[in-house]
């Protein structure tokens, strides 16, 4: 069935007009009576014990109403259940520059800044860790007492006979890959408004409302009940308009636990709200990655086993780690046919901010090893790119070597269309010297078959109240961060009951209104949401069908919704007032031919008494509007109301081994990208000049909206090929600011061409599955593939940055200091992570916390900060 | 971030600026366009107790013709007006492509000459919050006396990162500057000191108030080349200005000037020689880039590796030289 009315149309965000006016709020647009204003003071310090913190000079400070330190908040909590080491100030132990130490509460920001300056801290300085491989090896002073080593978790999987397998292969290929640690940078920094009532008969803090920029609301109130020690049901979190998560607001955010805190000691709603800064020290973007790689082949491209070492270098604390590792490991599988595959997975603590989501979770840095080893493959064997991957296609339905389901797959498609369009079979080869076209593919989760604290809960419910205005209000937990959730529950709810988008009010993301709903990441948001949408739509359908059939005369079955209206199947389609409205951007062809043009709310309200009254005269009829078919539901049942949820199937959820919760799905999205990039042989600057980009979406909702998230996706993973990396110095963190962290600029974007291939999963609500993550780590092995065939240098060190593409240009032609521009390491086999030039300590004069500085050598480990 | 707190002057004459200079001259900072200084002071990289905002001092704005004598740019000329101005394009080829690479189109609206003239050098080390600051001991040229650049020394490397100062060099500019004992009129490149924490010759009291382009520097043929990641809103890693004079025959007369990778721009020693008297060349190119590349003493101020920004002077300079001869 393809003839929609409103799925598939390309209609404007439901909340865009808010957005574009400035009249929709973020967080950090609300305020408060009585609001005060919460500053955090930051760890100097990469690994120290916290001797001792002095507030009184800060709290005599004119303006100061509290300073809230780790003691008035101790209870642990973390995203994950298995990683609860965090909590809202330090307690006893900073453990990366930035860490949370004290928090000011002020009536203004430049007193709460001021009196920061006023906090003593003393620390003794312990040893700290900064590079992963180097903290695997610790034997003392562990980041957590609990992780021996400074290891967070590791895995090791072994799939199939992975040893058999590169026994019987032509051809093996074993590579280093270096991928830089890159963040999310989106353009709302974090901010959270905490405000507690006072309890009526104690006249104490009572319930907490806390308004927060985030993906999980629902998280958020249960880490705030863990630490608060008070009742979930006490709690309401309300998710605002968010400015962009790509995984950094998935979790619960430091300052996010920190207002609540403040504000229960200052009994006053408190408002934080990050500088940018802060944002990079906040983080939990995609750790630098270790990738060992092995890859065995037969002569005719077919793979025979993957070996994988990943080494992750997590940041100081768990986030989301345990996921992260487990997800580089399962998602080897689900892309092409592996019969054999060995993982060994260790997520490492650091003396570095926490690494957590970002956009393609887990999978991104190793999709660039396995696609750009891929193409070395083709190379030596001299088989085309795309024929290699089209060699080691699966064969869905299917269930993986590492037990993952697998049942629409689009990838063969999104190969043949990206060949096509980019003119692939007569261009490659045959491209100017420097530039040259790379293809890669990359797939990713539509949700996490098991959620994150296991249960046999649904994964989402909606409801649906339809009263007798024929206004529809969804109340759904899933938080829209600006990919157009909100959207997307209106169009499944408008397609449904065949009603128009205007009558629809969708009430979302705030615990006290709306049913559960785990949140938004892992992609989940339309598969998993989605169908509780329509199966709650659904739900109340059933119910004003069963009413209209009993005015009309007909069973339910017979009976049409569309256009507003109810009618009989066989009877003409009704050209009635209610037909009218959709509002979509460009005009649409409604299927009784007539073009309309955009058009708003629906018209007016029909009050009741004059419908009850126009009812008494008729007899059974053939068609009733949309409203008459309510109100007969409501004085047949009462409230019209819906509700549905999504649980995802058994046979989705994986297998029994230890982490194999991580990496199942309902359903993959597939993508496969040409990149057409030049390099500048003289400076190693790399230009892209085009990306093709086919997604498997499994039915595009609102075409316009894939597209911008494929578009989206292709830039991102741009800017971790080329040029994005968070740049260290001893756990010092260079660039921590929009000027210095080089996300892309327009004036450097390509153009994007976007195919949507639309493999109509079985269990997808109308087939779809997920868009916004899938196609970003297909980006940079396309760029690296391209930049192979533009130049002939093979990058295994992420970004490509023009002075690593120019050292592997050298490499290659053996010229004479060849690699001095990148102080002798050489990017086309990276060994280790560089860190920035210069040095933090010297003979003491300096952060006095190094316990290599020569000045200090002789003792006294013990220093007082300031 | 908040700024510190200041009281805020807002003079309408030069006057009125000439006399708030003197009477708190040392504790006063000036505020052009605002696009360095406003973050800077959030960052409190400047805590003045005065912030003189002389933006509506109209004569300092504009750009005049001076038949006979030159051009005549006031300080506070957005440099979009450089940008938009076809008798800049036209005469001062070298400026107009500095000038089309500052930051982005709308900092340029804000951004004025005099400030990318007087803008203050750049380091990694120094261009950060006062909490960052504390984590890494602070640094010479501000609160601390350590370089981590250079450390062991006592000299701040902090990199002048202006895009026009080079071709201002190149133009053989002037600038004029007003005190509280007048005005008096500095060549350009007599202005910059070669330290990177007191890079200015200019006295706490005295205002850069115009700039001066001889007439004989009109239409020269000029390439300017700016190394950065960003197609926009970057500061330069690198950037080689080229000016020559050419009628037909050889080079009459030229100046080449790097920036970004010292703490001041500098005319580049010896380029007249390897220019004047030749083709501008692929031959000639090259010994103008190794000749920059000599002069050039990039360090860990910024990103990428000093070696690669070196590397990146001696191609810029071959390319700015073959750019301007096309020009």
């Amino acid at each position: 069935m393809t003839d929609f009315s409103i799925i598939g149309k390309s209609v404007a965000l439901i909340d865009s007009a808010g957005k574009t006016t400035g009249q929709g709020k973020y967080a950090d647009d609300l305020s408060l009576p009585g609001m005060l204003i919460g500053k955090i003071l930051h760890s100097p310090y990469p690994h120290a014990l916290i001797k001792k913190i002095d507030s009184s000079r800060a709290e005599a400070l004119e303006g100061v109403i509290a300073v809230v330190t780790g003691p008035d908040a101790p209870n642990k909590y973390g995203i994950l259940p298995v990683g609860h080491d965090e909590t809202a100030l330090a307690v006893e132990k900073v453990r990366y520059v930035g860490d949370n130490v004290a928090c000011v509460v002020a009536i203004s920001e430049s007193i709460a800044e001021q009196a920061l300056d006023l906090i003593q801290v003393d620390y003794e300085l312990l040893p700290a860790w900064f590079d992963p491989e180097d903290s695997m090896k610790a034997e003392k002073d562990w980041i957590h007492p609990q992780r021996p080593n400074n290891i967070e978790k590791d895995y090791h999987h072994v799939f199939g006979d992975p040893e058999k397998g590169f026994a019987e292969s032509d051809l093996v290929l074993e590579n280093r890959y270096l991928a830089g640690e890159v963040t999310h940078a989106a353009m709302e920094p974090h901010s959270t408004l905490a405000a507690f009532e006072p309890d009526p008969q104690t006249g104490k803090p009572g319930r907490l409302t806390v308004w927060s920029s985030t993906q999980v609301p629902y998280y958020l109130q249960h880490k705030l009940s863990i630490v608060l020690e008070m009742p979930m049901s006490q709690i309401r979190v309300i998710k605002p308009l968010v400015g962009g998560g790509f995984g950094g607001k998935s979790e619960v955010i430091p300052l996010e636990i920190i207002a609540a805190v403040a504000a229960r000691k200052a009994k006053a709603p408190v408002k934080i709200t990050y500088t940018r800064e802060e944002v990079f020290w906040a983080h939990r973007g995609r750790p630098r990655t270790i990738i060992d790689l092995k890859t065995g082949v037969k002569k005719d491209g077919r793979i025979t086993s993957v070996a994988a070492r990943v080494v992750q270098d997590g940041g100081a604390y768990c986030s989301y780690g345990v996921v992260t590792i487990l997800y580089s490991g399962a998602l080897l599988g689900a892309l092409y046919d592996i019969p054999n595959i060995r993982y060994d997975g260790y997520r490492v603590l650091t003396n570095k901010p926490a690494c957590g989501a970002m956009r393609g979770h887990g999978t991104v840095n190793v999709r660039f090893a396995f696609e750009s080893q891929l193409d070395e493959i083709a190379n030596r064997l001299g088989i085309d790119s795309a024929v290699i991957r089209r060699r080691n296609l699966l064969k869905p339905p299917c269930i993986t070597v590492n037990n993952l389901r697998v049942q629409s797959y689009g990838l063969p498609e999104c190969i043949e269309k990206v060949i096509e369009r980019s003119g692939w079979m007569k261009r490659k080869g045959r491209m100017l010297p420097g530039r040259g076209l790379g293809l890669a593919c990359s797939h990713y989760v539509s949700g996490a078959a098991n959620s994150i604290i296991r249960s046999d809960m649904p994964h989402s419910t909606v409801n649906i109240k339809i009263d007798r205005d024929g206004g529809v209000v969804v109340y759904t937990g899933a938080s829209d961060i600006g990919q157009g959730s909100d959207t997307m529950v209106a169009q499944i709810v408008a397609e449904v009951l065949g009603i128009s988008l205007g009558r629809i009010k969708i009430i979302a993301a705030d615990t006290d209104l709306t049913p559960i709903d785990i949140g938004s990441y892992s992609s989940r948001v339309t598969f998993m949401n989605g169908n509780a949408s329509l199966r709650a739509a659904e739900n109340v359908k059933t119910k004003i069908l069963a009413a209209a059939a009993q005015k009309m005369n007909c069973s339910p079955e017979d009976i049409v919704m569309r256009h507003d209206m109810l009618w009989k199947r066989g009877t003409p389609e009704p050209h009635g007032k209610g037909a009218e409205a959709v509002q979509i951007l460009e005009k649409v062809d409604t299927p009784r031919g007539n073009v309309q043009e955009v058009s708003g709310r629906v018209e007016g309200q029909i009050l009741r008494g004059s419908l009850q009254q126009k009812r008494k005269e008729e007899g059974p009829k053939d068609r009733m509007s949309f409203e008459e078919a309510v109100v007969s539901a409501i004085d047949f049942s009462g409230a019209l109301t819906g509700t549905g949820s999504y649980a995802p199937p058994k046979d989705a959820r994986g297998g029994a081994f230890k982490g194999a919760g991580v990496g199942p799905s309902p359903a993959y999205s597939y993508s496969a990208q040409v990149a057409e990039v030049s390099v500048d042989e003289d400076t190693g600057e790399v230009t892209v000049h085009k990306v093709w980009a086919a997604h498997d979406c499994g039915r595009a909702l609102n075409p316009v909206s894939v597209e911008g998230q494929v578009i989206g996706s292709v830039w991102m993973g741009m800017g971790q090929a080329l040029q994005e990396e968070m740049v260290w110095k001893d756990g010092l963190l260079m660039n921590p600011g929009l000027l210095e962290y080089k996300s892309p600029s327009s004036a450097e974007s390509p153009e994007v061409e976007t195919i949507i291939v639309e493999s109509v999963d079985p269990e997808g609500p109308f087939g779809a599955k997920e868009a916004s993550e899938g196609s970003l780590a297909a980006t940079i092995p396309a760029i690296a593939n391209a930049i192979h065939d533009a130049v002939g240098v093979r990058l295994r060190e992420a970004p490509f940055t023009p002075e690593r593409v120019l050292a592997a240009i050298r490499a290659r032609k053996q010229a004479a200091k060849a690699l001095e521009i990148t102080r002798g390491a050489d990017p086309s086999a990276p060994k280790v992570f560089r860190e920035h030039g210069g040095s933090l300590w010297y003979k003491g004069k300096g952060p006095e916390r190094h316990p290599d500085d020569p000045a200090r050598k002789n003792g006294d480990k013990a220093l007082a900060g300031d | 971030m908040s700024l510190p707190t200041f009281k805020l002057l807002l003079p309408r004459t030069l006057q009125d600026a000439v006399s708030h200079l003197a009477r708190y001259g040392g504790n006063i900072q000036v505020l052009a366009g605002g696009t360095d200084l406003i973050p800077s002071m959030k960052q409190k990289l400047f805590t003045p107790a005065y912030v003189m905002d002389i933006r509506g001092i109209d004569e300092l704005r504009g750009i005049h013709v001076v038949p006979g004598t030159g051009v005549e740019i006031g300080a506070l000329t957005p440099l979009s007006t450089i940008e938009d101005s076809e008798f800049m394009r036209r005469n001062y080829r070298v400026l107009y492509e500095a000038a089309i690479t500052v930051a982005s189109p709308i900092l340029r609206n804000m951004g004025t000459l005099g400030g990318n003239i007087c803008l203050d050098t750049r380091c990694v080390w120094y261009n950060q919050s006062l909490q960052w600051r504390k984590s890494c001991g602070f640094c010479i040229k501000k609160d601390g006396d350590l370089c981590h650049v250079a450390p062991g020394g006592t000299r701040c490397w902090a990199a002048f990162s202006g895009d026009t100062p080079p071709a201002l060099l190149c133009l053989n500019a002037d600038l004029e500057i007003i005190g509280p004992r007048g005005v008096r009129r500095v060549p350009l490149s007599q202005f910059y000191t070669s330290l990177g924490d007191a890079h200015l010759k200019l006295d706490p009291n005295e205002m850069l108030t115009r700039i001066l382009l001889p007439e004989s520097s009109a239409g020269w043929k000029g390439s300017y080349q700016k190394l950065r990641i960003r197609g926009s809103i970057d500061y330069p890693l690198a950037g080689v200005a080229v000016a020559f004079r050419k009628n037909g025959g050889p080079v009459e007369a030229a100046r080449v000037a790097i920036t970004a990778v010292n703490p001041s721009p500098v005319l580049v020693p010896g380029a007249e020689h390897a220019l004047i008297g030749k083709q501008p060349d692929e031959h000639v190119a090259t010994v103008v880039g190794e000749l920059a590349a000599k002069a050039a003493k990039p360090l860990t101020t910024s990103g990428l590796t000093p070696e690669y920004r070196r590397e990146m002077v001696k191609v810029f300079a071959k390319r700015a030289v073959l750019a301007a001869a096309r020009s």
